[in-house]
This record gives C-alpha cells, structure tokens and sequence, in this order.
C-alpha cells in the first residue's frame, strides 16, 4: 500500500486534497495499524471529505453512516424485512407448514437487510476492505457510543438467528464529530486522533486552486485572504473551508474577477449563516475587511 | 472461625437480638436492609471471631452497605451502636435518627473522630444530642423559609442536608429510542414474532413508546461582590445537583465566566470548593452579565446546549456592563436552549422590582423569572420542573412555574 507519509501527502494531494503533515500521518498510521482515524474539528474543514478521497485513493467502496441521535441496531447494523418475511409466512401456512418449518424459513439471509456497519464487515470478507465512515458521532447518543465501541474492537457481528459474521481484514475507519458533546474517552481510546484546524493562507490557496483551477489566480488570493481576515473576526460561527468553496463558486458564477464591496454584501450569505453575525458586518467594516484582505493578497503574491 | 457450640448466635444470647435491632436501624437510615440480608449476615458472622470487632464491622459492612454513599453513615452509626454500654446508652435513640435520614448523623461525631472501629474500648461515647439535630416540623419549616443569606453556619449545613434530598433531574425530555409500550408506532419485530404462535395470523400488533431521559442542565451562578452572601450556598447547590445528576454543566462569573464542571465534581465539597477556588480568578469582582453570557454562547453553548438542555441562571441583576449586549446575548441563549430560566435571591424581597439595566435587559428573554432566597423556593422550582411534559419542544409557556409560588 503506501509506505511512507510522504507517498500517502502525495497521494492525496493528487485526488485535490490538501493535507498537512499531521493528518497526512495520522492517516499513514491508521492504515499501518488498522486503527480507526477519529477526526474532530470546526464544521466545514473537510472531515468527511477524507473518507472520500481515502475510498478513491485505495479503490474501495464508501460505506458512510450517518449519526443521529436514537440510531440504532436497525438502522446501523442490520434489520429483518419483516413486511417480506410476514409475506413468506402466509404462503407458508397456506402450504400447512408446521411451525419449526416456519421459523427455520423466515430467519435466513434472503430476509436480513444489512445496513452500514453489516455491509462494511461483509464487503471486508472479501479481502477488500472498504472505507467506512462513521460521520458525525456527535450526534448520535451514548447508547450508540457504547455499542460502537464493541464492534470497532473485533468487527465481529452476531445475529441470534443466523449466527456469527466476523472479517479478518477489517474496513478502514474513519470517524468525525464537530464536538456538539464529548465523545467519551473509551471510544477515543481505540481510534487515532486528529484535530482538523482551519487552514493556513498558503494551504487554503491551495485547496481554493485545486478544487477550482477555472478561478483567476489573483481572485482566488483575494478570497482566501478575505476568509482569513474574516476568521480573525469575532463571529459566532466563523467561516469553514467548505464556505470558502462555496464563495468561490458563488463568484465564479456570477462571473467576478475582483472582490467589490457590492459583491461581498450581496453573498455575504453564502459566508456567513448567522444573522448576528451578517449585522457585525456593516458597509464600514466590510470595507476595512477587505483593504486589510487586499493588501494581505498583494504581499502574499510578492512573497509567494 | 467460632466454634458452632459456643456460637453465640444460636446460644439465643443478646447477639441475634442486638443484630437484628442494628438492621432495622441501618433499614431507618435508609440502607437497602431485607430480612433475608440479615438472615445471611447471621450466617456470615458464624465465619469469623466475633471477638474481634474489627472482623465483624466489616463483615457488617460488606453485607449490609451497598451503596457509596452510605459507608460514612454506616460506620457512624456501627460504632454508635457496638459500643461498650455505658449509662446514657438509652439516649442513643437511634432509630429516631432515621427519620431524618442524613439530617444530622453525619454530623453527629466531631470532624477527625475516627468513624471505624479500630479497637474496642478505647472509643469514648461521643457527646451528642440527637434531638438537636433532628428539626422539628416547625423547625424544618422555618428552615425552609429562611432567607440563605441569613442562615447560621448550623442552618447552612442542615441546608445542604435537606439539598441533598431534592430529586436531582429538572425534567424529561422525549429520546428518539424506543421501549415496548403503549404508543403510536407498531415493533414490527414482535409483530412477526408474537404471531408465530397464531401460525402466521396477525392477531396481536405490539406497540413501541418513546423513552425518555433527564434533561441535561446548564447551571450559571453569578460570583459578583453583589451575589457574596449567597455564593457559598449556591456552590454546595451546583455540587450537590452535580455529583447527582447525570448531566450537568456548572459555571460561574463576575467579569469572566469560568466553567468549574470539573471541579466541582470532586466527591468531597471541601476539595470541589479548594478546586473551584483555584480555577476562579475574579471571585466577587463586578458583574458584566452580558460578557459572560457571550463567552458561554461562543464557546461553550454549542458543546453543551444539545437535547434539549435546561438552562439556569442564577443572579441578582446588578449588572455593571452593556445592557445592549446583555439583551443580545440572553436572547441568543434563550433561542439555544429548551428552557431558560432566571433565579433571583432578591425577588421575594417585598419591595424589589427588577427596575436596574441589567434585570430590565435580561428580563424579556427568559422564560421563568424566580425566586431563590430560601429552600422553599428551591424545593418548588425542581418540584415545578419536574412536572413539565416530556413531550413539549418549542419555547415552553412562558413563566409557567412562576404561578405556583
């Protein structure tokens, strides 16, 4: 697979994901030891975007789950099909079958859906594990947590009925959570841990560039330092990179080659999702924004 | 081990009797003590020297103490009981002592006794009155209704006794998870597996009902120099609901807010007051509310305002920051939480209005405005929330608990 940090940073730069060199280990190790990456971070600073770019680099499926609270065994790790099997169960008893016959029909495979977390150990029984990724855990409830922690520790599934189901290689893990509550340590204890930070000038340019090479090259500055700026702010829910992403395509849409102050006010919306933070934002210190915006552009593009 | 013939359990010696009087005390102090527990520790005490105390006491202990909590009251009241007879032993009247579970045994033996029994005469009859430490009826009452800022250093600690007993959940709320039960959705899975019986006839639709769980808490307790004389209580509230409850947040402000959900969850309120001492560095300072409130919406709100939270915020109103942002910042507070609720120990004050800046900016975005002067208004308030409908979401009826006082 990959053998050093380096070929993974690589790796993923060349499927347009910008990583430092942190992740980029922690993604390394995950992989070597089979541990699952547990991913935390500001929302829209590409958490669930590694899962991604991880099941193209390795050629896999994405098995993605997503977390809300009261997910259960049912609806993440498998669930009878109760309507085709209650179907099964008159033809079986206009057939007068008896009622051995009956329960030994109804629980077998043909009626079990798998949901996620089955299909990832199964798609793992054939030698190609796939990337599965556990998205948002915060959301879920601890109940969740706990039952999670036991699978994640032998990928080992049993279902009364049918017996057990169980992987050698299991999937690649990936695990993120915005921090609306703590995950409690056990489950952190098993995975490798990250923290996404927002990016630096220099990588947030080049995430811009990769995700949209179309964009003239001093714009992409402008925005990026812009964003940056806009982050030092004191808002109540700063940009992510996905918002940066957005503007650009925004920008790029409506045809602009410069940041005007009537441009940012007419998509301010697309940066900011607060109404608090909109009204923080009045003509006087959008225009400061963006002089300070302005000026970091040129000297970034000197220097760079 | 005893020899059997010269057991003194079945000599039909004092032994059984006195055992038997001892679990029916420890049962009025509120432990977990069945006929059947005695029973087995009668048996249990076949195994070891009864001579040595030691043994016994913690044979006794294992057997009949299941719970943390009560190990403390189980010593004092072990050695209260196993004790060398002396001529007051007839004022011992223990049992009384269980009607007031924890309203003063814990207190009984001087701070530094040693509570075990080490040996087995040297422990004197600690002085006390019982009578003393068990309120009356009225003298409970009048507790009750005592302003905290007035309170004895006696009255504080019997206080904090009665605080204790205070249920320790503000309200239900509705989970998405399901128990069997009478509701709305049909369990599909027992649905099929309860009409196996029928040979595949539906007869029987078992059906699912929501659970519920306790609402998780937001406490915020004002430290200002204005709050002074009611910090010290409120901090024994925040612990004892802490140490209770499943989820609690706890933080306190003057100029700065300081989340002590650590520290105070220390077992011990000596060590949790030490740590709380040691994280807070603006203790009686100014009040500027409205920062506070901001600090908790930008860093913390998002953290510990999930499912539904019950936030309370306790504070007098003096506020010495912008009223602007105070109005600003509660109300984002309140648009982020279930229910939003504002304790005020000078509301009961016969002249008080809420007429200052900070009342007059907070005031309109809060759900509850209440008093919290005495253990009446304590008492009420979780009694009140209590009640609520698990099922409610939106914004609750506004100052529905303030037509109860």
């Amino acid at each position: 697979m990959y053998a050093t940090v380096d070929s993974i940073q690589q790796e993923l730069f060349q499927n347009d994901y910008i990583a430092e060199r942190g992740l980029a280990t922690a993604i390394f190790l995950s992989l070597k030891l089979g541990k699952p990456l547990f991913l935390e971070g500001e929302a829209g600073v590409g958490k669930t975007e590694i899962a991604k770019v991880l099941s193209r680099m390795l050629q896999t499926d994405l098995i993605r789950l997503q977390c809300y609270e009261g997910l259960n065994a049912s609806s993440a790790l498998y669930e009878w099909n109760y309507a085709a099997q209650m179907l099964h169960l008159r033809l079986l008893e206009a057939s007068g079958a008896n009622r051995d016959a009956m329960e030994h029909e109804l629980f077998t495979r043909q009626f079990l859906q798998s949901r996620p977390l089955l299909q990832a150990i199964e798609t793992s029984q054939s030698g190609h594990p796939p990337v599965l990724l556990i998205d948002e855990i915060d959301r879920a409830d601890e109940e969740f947590e706990a039952f999670l922690l036991e699978l994640l520790s032998d990928f080992q599934v049993t279902i009364p009925e049918l017996g057990t189901i169980s992987t050698d290689t299991p999937p690649v893990v990936i695990i993120t959570s915005n921090r609306t509550r703590e995950v409690h340590d056990a489950l952190k204890r098993r995975c490798l841990y990250y923290w996404i930070d927002y990016p630096t000038f220099e990588k947030e340019l080049r995430i811009v560039r990769a995700k949209a090479p179309e964009v003239e090259p001093e714009l992409a500055r402008q925005i990026t330092a812009f964003i940056q700026e806009m982050r030092e702010m004191d808002l109540f829910k700063a940009p992510g990179v996905a918002e940066t992403l957005d503007w650009t395509a925004a920008l790029i849409a409506l045809d602009q080659r410069a940041l005007t102050l009537d441009v940012i006010t007419e998509t301010l919306g697309v940066i900011l999702k607060y109404q608090d933070d909109i009204d923080l934002l009045t003509t006087d210190a959008l225009t400061a924004l963006n002089n300070r915006a302005i000026l970091q552009a040129q000297t970034e593009s000197m220097t760079g | 081990m005893t020899d059997r013939a010269n057991n003194p359990l079945e000599s039909g010696g004092q032994l059984l009797h006195n055992l038997l009087l001892f679990g029916r005390v420890c049962k009025t102090l509120g432990m977990d003590v069945t006929p059947n527990r005695m029973i087995e520790v009668a048996q249990a005490l076949n195994y070891v020297d009864l001579r040595n105390r030691l043994d016994v006491y913690h044979t006794m202990r294992a057997m009949i103490v299941t719970r943390h909590r009560d190990l403390e009251l189980f010593d004092q009241a072990f050695d209260l009981f196993w004790q060398r007879p002396t001529d007051d032993w007839r004022v011992l009247d223990l049992p009384a002592a269980g009607d007031e579970r924890q309203g003063g045994l814990k207190a009984l033996l001087p701070p530094g006794a040693s509570p075990s029994g080490e040996s087995e005469n040297s422990q004197p009859a600690p002085e006390m009155t019982l009578t003393a430490v068990v309120p009356t009826y009225s003298q409970h009452e009048a507790l009750r209704r005592k302003d905290f800022a007035e309170m004895t250093a006696e009255e504080l600690s019997a206080a904090k006794q009665v605080m204790e007993r205070l249920p320790n959940t503000l309200g239900f709320r509705r989970t998405r998870r399901f128990k069997p039960g009478k509701g709305q959705q049909i369990d599909l899975r027992r649905t099929l597996r309860d009409n196996m019986r029928y040979n595949g006839e539906i007869l029987v639709l078992p059906t699912v009902a929501p659970r519920t769980k306790p609402r998780p808490v937001v406490l915020i307790c004002d430290i200002s120099g204005s709050m002074e004389r009611y910090t010290r209580i409120f901090l024994h509230f925040m612990h004892t609901f802490a140490s209770s409850a499943d989820q609690v947040e706890s933080f306190v402000f003057s100029v700065h807010l300081t989340r002590i959900t650590h520290a105070i969850r220390h077992k011990s309120i000596d060590r949790a007051l030490q740590e709380v001492g040691t994280a807070v560095r603006d203790w009686g300072g100014g009040t500027r509310t409205g920062d506070a409130l901001r600090e908790f919406n930008y860093r913390w709100s998002r953290r510990v305002l999930g499912r539904g939270a019950i936030v309370m915020l306790i504070t007098d109103g003096w506020d010495r920051g912008d009223p602007d942002l105070l109005r600003q910042e509660a109300a984002r507070l309140q648009r982020s939480c279930h229910r939003f609720i504002w304790l005020n120990p000078l509301l009961d004050i016969p002249d008080y209005e809420p007429l200052t800046r900070g009342a007059q900016a907070l005031l309109p975005n809060t759900d509850d405005f209440l008093p919290l002067r005495n253990l009446a208004n304590l008492e009420m308030i979780m009694k009140a929330l209590q009640q609520l409908n698990p099922r409610a979401s939106g914004r609750p009826a506004y100052r529905q608990l303030s037509m109860n006082r």
